[in-house]
């Protein structure tokens, strides 16, 4: 099981997500963009590809659009045709931004992107730790997890899709994940358990077949207990509930 | 044929809505505009805004369809245009330069473009100016307003431009300048700088009449005329900034200067005390480093941006957070930042000021509440773009900051012990090793930034000396040096390019080899048209300076430029103790390396005790202890700064294990702690603190509280008190005078007790001498406001274990109690200044009893015998109490009948230092008391299920709701 994170023009949760892949039984490595363009046929040796958080191109042009940009002129049938397979492909935060911005994600006209993600209803940058619910569990990375507690640093983390488009998501059972309130209710839009006042409280997309994931929470930051707030009044365990996620990516191999 | 690109989002951003509620105008919308140097055919004009737009969220503006996209503002009345000042960094559009190149390769090639601000508003043309000053500031950017009508005009007939910086096209020719002039002419080009030919002047140089007369003298032994560029170099690598003169200047009878005699003198005397020395690298390198464990050392350092942020607040701070984040990667052979730190003192954002620089209202300060946000927003941008979490931090407001507002930025950053076999401390630029500056391109940015800083702000601070930063390029070129030059031993030494660009970088890692050639012609530019002296010393950002053997130079540079970073070699390391600078072959500076570093005139200081300045009466208000406690939680200096907290990402790197927040009621923590390798439970422990509230009444005493706090706060976090190690950032006022520099002596001898007795070193430290505004009030009366002398002091500490580690929270249940004597010490306190002032003494530290305090506590906390604990500091014990009960949302009963001795507001609101409250199980009672004596603790009350906090007197039972204190704690603050 071998997994390639992306990292290069300011993306920055590189090292963690490798650790946490790594600790969960993936072999892997970090590739700097531009030596993915110089040989991308190094694609084929990997079942995963992570595209972790960070600010690509400083947020500059919108989140994620630059990069995206970059990926579509110099690697996208590349990066579509490994989608098609049965591999996975995972977008945290900016990597999230970055498969939206591609049309990875949901990818159901297979063209044009056509969701975007803009700018969070309450105008600030919000750094904080949200409850979310999985809404599709037939995505292999979402597989028996009911609830997770995990963090979201981001300052474009609103989801926005056209009406029509969002029906079929839905019909399509593409809402990988959404926020909910401390009563384990869906939030309704309500801040700060929907951070960023997001349409349906959506956390995050699929495609079709489940293995492409674009999610904005980060399961990397929640990978060990120590990570979660007030870890010292709460129960002792080794791992958060990120560490779900990665785990789920091992199943799907294993 | 267009040569614009303008976008506006469908729905409304977020952006948009918070203008909206600032301006309590509902009719505001952003258009992002980019205006290019050539016009777009059709065809390009799709691609391109394809490129740079979002088909979902965006609309693009059209010829054809731009009455219609706008049509739903067409009540708007005018449009504000912002624009950056040619020259001056535009990130977005370095951004949209490359995604062209990348996608139309070589079909579009030559062009230029900057990216614009496009508001569209309705109002009154007075209320849009105040808008737009608000939203732009004048140094950095144009700002330009017109009617809305005109705006469609101007879409239509293609009527946007950029400006270009158009400097001249110059023929260098080497300008050699006579000093054999009077004094009152050498003093004029100290102040003023060195005349051009037109007469006009250059900016000032910050050198004195005394440091003059040694160039004089010098140049005079080597018969010949001084250069400008040479006169420029001498003016940077002297100035205070680079030199720190007054800390290494004979004071009163301390010939070796306070640096010597007290700081580092502290840390010499420490080494020699403890035989545990964990200290690495001390003072000589650009940051400090103690060891973290027996493969890694952590290095720490704290800067100060306070001059540029009061100019523009947002390009000062982002500048600085990035800034000091270079000193990591210059530490040793380049450490990767791993946590950044913040301190900020301002004035009160709800207040108007209104100062000048000029007479007659001209030249305004920036508004209280722009530089605070800016100051807030500038480090949130430069440390979540850089990936480097941002966990500690604290504000502090007082209106004496209106004229300066001080900013300090720290990093924490982290390198193996050895590389390759070699230790990573240490390097060393060897003859013949090549000269390699790699990052950004250099520009008139910054130019006079050190030697400006070293001055008061007036009318003569140059405008120049304010970047921006560009945190990517910097992330690009970090990435580069830490992950793949620095592990294969490619360079032999590096350090950053901060104040005094090149001329300081250089010159002082000369020092290594020898001496230095620099070929200035061979340094990549932003634009044409600088003198070489502008080259030279210019402070652009995001550079590092490497020094590279030449065997390595190819590898080194194709790394760099894989990963889209210029690296260009622009000259070598000599053995010969000489500094060589060439422009096109002339040699346009040749010093001696001795002279060049030491030829300054040492300075020779007095100090005087000065006046004390009492704290003036003020009645205490009637008021019940509730309502006294609500006034305090919500007072700006204690009230929760967690809209700080939430958008400075703390969680990147998946490092934060005490965070800013702490408890499910979210309280503000004075200390945070990160656990930076995956592999080793061990984790860094991180606070800070300042008591410029204290200084004048005793600055010995001030310094004290300062050292003690931030040594407190690491001990109540769970660090190892033998690995603690302490950072001092001095920022001063009026430095020339005697009083001034009586309370810096006074403060600095405290460093040396207190530090000595806690047996925490100091490892690396800054100071900023004169922080003092001059200039006028909005009656034309001239002013000077003077920062109070402020001391931070920064601590770095080791956590053994993850069970070490403390957390606020009571549990139900708990006893209560506080460690340490409490005092009547409510002299300055926060007490004092809400409700009132009561005959009382300033916070003295003794540091016996403290150390007692904090060994104990240490010895309990490793035994589990503590269950929660809060260092107590600003507002007193009963601050911290209502801490504790709104982060753990647990009820608390407080006995006071015990305090005879006092009063209850004595008691609860005296800001005596070195006490901790802590909460344990009953039963760990018996096992506390073989630790502590009876008189060095006193049992407070407990820890209950209820919803309140109960205080208990002789006479009656004063209840507040923990949730009506969460509110007041939860406050905003005014003007924020």
């Amino acid at each position: 099981m071998n997994v390639l994170v992306l990292s290069g023009y300011g993306i920055n949760c590189e090292n963690e997500t490798l650790h946490a892949f790594e600790v969960v039984g993936f072999k892997g490595k970090i590739i700097h963009i531009n030596d993915l363009i110089q040989n991308p046929k190094q694609l084929n040796n990997y079942q995963v590809f992570a595209i972790p958080g960070g600010f690509s191109y400083g947020d500059d042009t919108g989140s994620g659009n630059a990069m995206a940009k970059k990926i579509m002129t110099n690697l996208y049938d590349q990066l579509t045709d490994f989608s098609l397979k049965d591999k996975l492909i995972i977008g945290i935060c900016n990597g999230c931004q970055i498969l939206i911005n591609l049309g990875l994600v949901p990818s159901l006209n297979k063209k044009d992107p056509e969701v975007a993600l803009i700018e969070n209803k309450s105008g600030s940058y919000e750094c904080r730790w949200v409850d979310v619910k999985v809404s599709n569990n037939k995505s292999p990375w979402l597989e028996n997890i009911s609830t997770l507690n995990l963090p979201v640093a981001h300052q474009e983390g609103q989801f926005m899709i056209p009406i029509n488009l969002l029906k079929s998501i839905k019909a399509n059972n593409l809402i990988g994940l959404q926020y909910i309130n401390h009563r384990k209710k869906l939030a309704k839009g309500q801040f700060p358990f929907n951070p960023n006042g997001s349409k349906d409280d959506i956390a995050a997309l699929t495609n079709q077949n489940g293995n492409v994931l674009a999610m904005m929470p980060h399961p990397e930051r929640a990978f060990y207990n120590y990570h979660i707030p007030n870890w010292q009044s709460k129960t002792l365990k080794k791992f958060g509930d990120g560490y779900k996620i990665f785990m789920n990516a091992k199943k799907f191999f294993a | 044929m267009t040569n614009t690109i303008q976008i506006l989002s469908i729905e409304k951003t977020g952006k948009e809505s918070s203008l909206q509620k600032e301006h309590n105008n509902k009719s505001i919308k952003i258009i992002d505009g980019y205006f290019f140097s050539t016009n777009l055919d059709d065809q390009k004009f799709t691609k391109i805004s394809k490129l740079i737009s979002n088909d979902v969220s965006q609309t693009i503006l059209t010829k054809k369809n731009v009455n219609k996209v706008l049509s739903s503002y067409s009540n708007f009345n005018w449009v504000v245009e912002i624009k950056f000042l040619p020259g001056v960094t535009d990130n977005i559009a370095t951004t949209v330069k490359e995604i062209i190149k990348d996608n139309l390769k070589s079909s579009f090639k030559s062009f230029e473009l900057g990216s614009t601000k496009i508001i569209l508003i309705k109002g009154r043309k007075e209320d849009i100016t105040k808008i737009s000053k608000n939203e732009a500031n004048p140094l950095i950017q144009t700002i330009k307003i017109y009617p809305f009508k005109k705006y469609l005009n101007n879409f239509k007939k293609n009527q946007f431009k950029i400006e270009k910086v158009k400097l001249p096209k110059k023929k260098y020719s080497k300008k050699e300048i006579n000093l054999n002039i009077s004094d009152d002419q050498l003093s004029l080009i100290g102040k003023l700088g060195i005349e051009e030919n037109d007469k006009s002047r250059r900016g000032t140089l910050g050198l004195d009449l005394e440091s003059l007369k040694a160039i004089r003298n010098y140049f005079f032994t080597i018969k010949r005329k001084p250069t400008d560029v040479e006169i420029e170099t001498l003016a940077q690598t002297w100035s205070e900034h680079c030199k720190h003169k007054i800390f290494s200047a004979k004071i009163d009878d301390i010939q070796e200067g306070i640096f010597k005699k007290y700081i580092k003198g502290a840390t010499e005397k420490i080494i020699q005390l403890r035989k545990d020395n964990f200290c690495v690298s001390l003072f000589t390198d650009n940051a400090g480093g103690i060891e973290f464990n027996k493969d890694w050392i952590i290095c720490h350092k704290v800067e100060t941006h306070n001059t540029p942020s009061a100019l523009d607040p947002f390009g000062g701070a982002i500048t600085g957070i990035v800034g000091v984040n270079r000193d990591c990667l210059g530490f040793g052979k380049g450490a990767k930042p791993i946590a950044n730190t913040y301190a900020y003192y301002l004035a009160d954002p709800n207040k108007n000021y209104q100062l000048y620089r000029q007479k007659n209202n001209k030249d305004p300060m920036l508004p209280a509440n722009f530089i605070a946000k800016g100051i807030i927003s500038g480090v949130r941008v430069g440390g979540n773009c850089s990936g480097i979490p941002t966990p500690q931090g604290n504000v502090y407001f007082d209106d004496r900051f209106a004229g300066k507002p001080l900013v300090f930025c720290g990093t924490v950053g982290i390198i193996p012990k050895k590389i390759k076999g070699k230790l990573s401390h240490m390097k060393k630029a060897n003859p013949g090793d090549n000269i390699l500056m790699a990052g950004g391109r250099v520009g008139k940015d910054g130019i006079h930034g050190a030697t400006f800083s070293s001055e008061e702000l007036d009318p003569n601070s140059p405008v120049s000396a304010v970047q921006i930063g560009d945190p990517i390029t910097q992330k690009k070129m970090s990435d580069v040096i830490i992950r793949e030059l620095r592990d294969e031993n490619l360079y032999s030494s590096i350090t950053d390019n901060g104040a005094g660009g090149l001329s300081s970088s250089i010159g002082e890692m000369a020092k290594e080899s020898g001496g230095f050639i620099v070929n200035l012609e061979k340094v990549p530019l932003k634009y044409n048209g600088l003198y070489p002296w502008e080259i030279w010393v210019s402070e652009s950002q995001e550079r590092m300076t490497l020094a590279v053997p030449p065997a390595n130079v190819k590898k080194v540079i194709k790394r760099f430029n894989a990963r889209g970073v210029e690296a260009t070699i622009i000259g070598k390391f000599i053995k010969k103790e000489k500094a060589i600078v060439k422009y096109n072959k002339t040699e346009i500076l040749n010093l001696d390396m001795e002279f060049l570093h030491e030829g300054y005139p040492k300075l020779n200081l007095k100090t005087s005790f000065p006046k004390i300045k009492k704290e003036k009466k003020k009645i205490i208000k009637k008021s019940s202890l509730i309502d006294k406690l609500h006034k305090l939680l919500s007072s700006p200096n204690i009230v929760s700064k967690e809209f700080i907290a939430t958008q400075y990402d703390h969680e990147v790197q998946a490092t934060s294990i005490i965070k800013p927040l702490q408890g499910e009621g979210r309280v503000f923590g004075n200390a945070t702690a990160i656990k930076p390798l995956f592999d080793d439970e061990k984790s860094i422990a991180l606070s800070q603190a300042a008591y410029p509230q204290y200084a004048e009444t005793n600055p010995y005493d001030m310094a004290g509280c300062s050292i003690d706090t931030a040594y407190k706060n690491l001990i109540v976090s769970g660090a190892n008190s033998k690995k603690i190690a302490i950072l001092d950032n001095f920022c001063w006022c009026s430095s020339d005078e005697p009083d001034r520099l009586y309370q810096l002596k006074e403060a600095a001898k405290a460093c040396y007790d207190y530090a000595v007795a806690y047996q925490t070193p100091f490892i690396s430290g800054k100071d900023s001498m004169f922080n003092d505004f001059k200039g006028f009030d909005k009656t034309g009366k001239s002013v000077k406001i003077s920062i109070p002398p402020t001391l931070l002091i920064s601590s770095i500490g080791v956590v053994d274990k993850i069970s070490h580690l403390t957390k606020i929270t009571p549990e139900d249940g708990d006893i209560l109690l506080v460690l340490g004597a409490t005092r009547n010490e409510l002299q300055d306190s926060v007490y004092s200044k809400i409700i009132g002032y009561e005959k009382s003494k300033n916070p003295v530290v003794n540091s016996k009893d403290a150390l007692r305090t904090y060994r104990n506590f240490e010895k309990a906390n490793k035994l589990r015998i503590i269950n929660s604990a809060i260092g107590i500091d600003l507002g007193g014990l009963g601050i911290a109490i209502t801490k504790m009960a709104i982060a753990s949302k647990k009820g608390l009963t407080i006995d006071l009948k015990l305090k005879n001795k006092f009063s209850v507001d004595q008691f609860l609101f005296s800001e005596t230092q070195s006490r901790i409250l802590v909460s344990m199980k009953k039963n760990k009672l018996a096992n506390f008391k073989k630790i502590f004596k009876a008189s060095d603790y006193t049992i407070i009350g407990k820890c209950t299920s209820s919803d309140v906090i109960e205080f208990k007197d002789n006479k009656k039972i004063m209840r507040g709701k923990i949730s009506d204190f969460a509110k007041s704690y939860k406050q905003n603050i005014k003007g924020l």
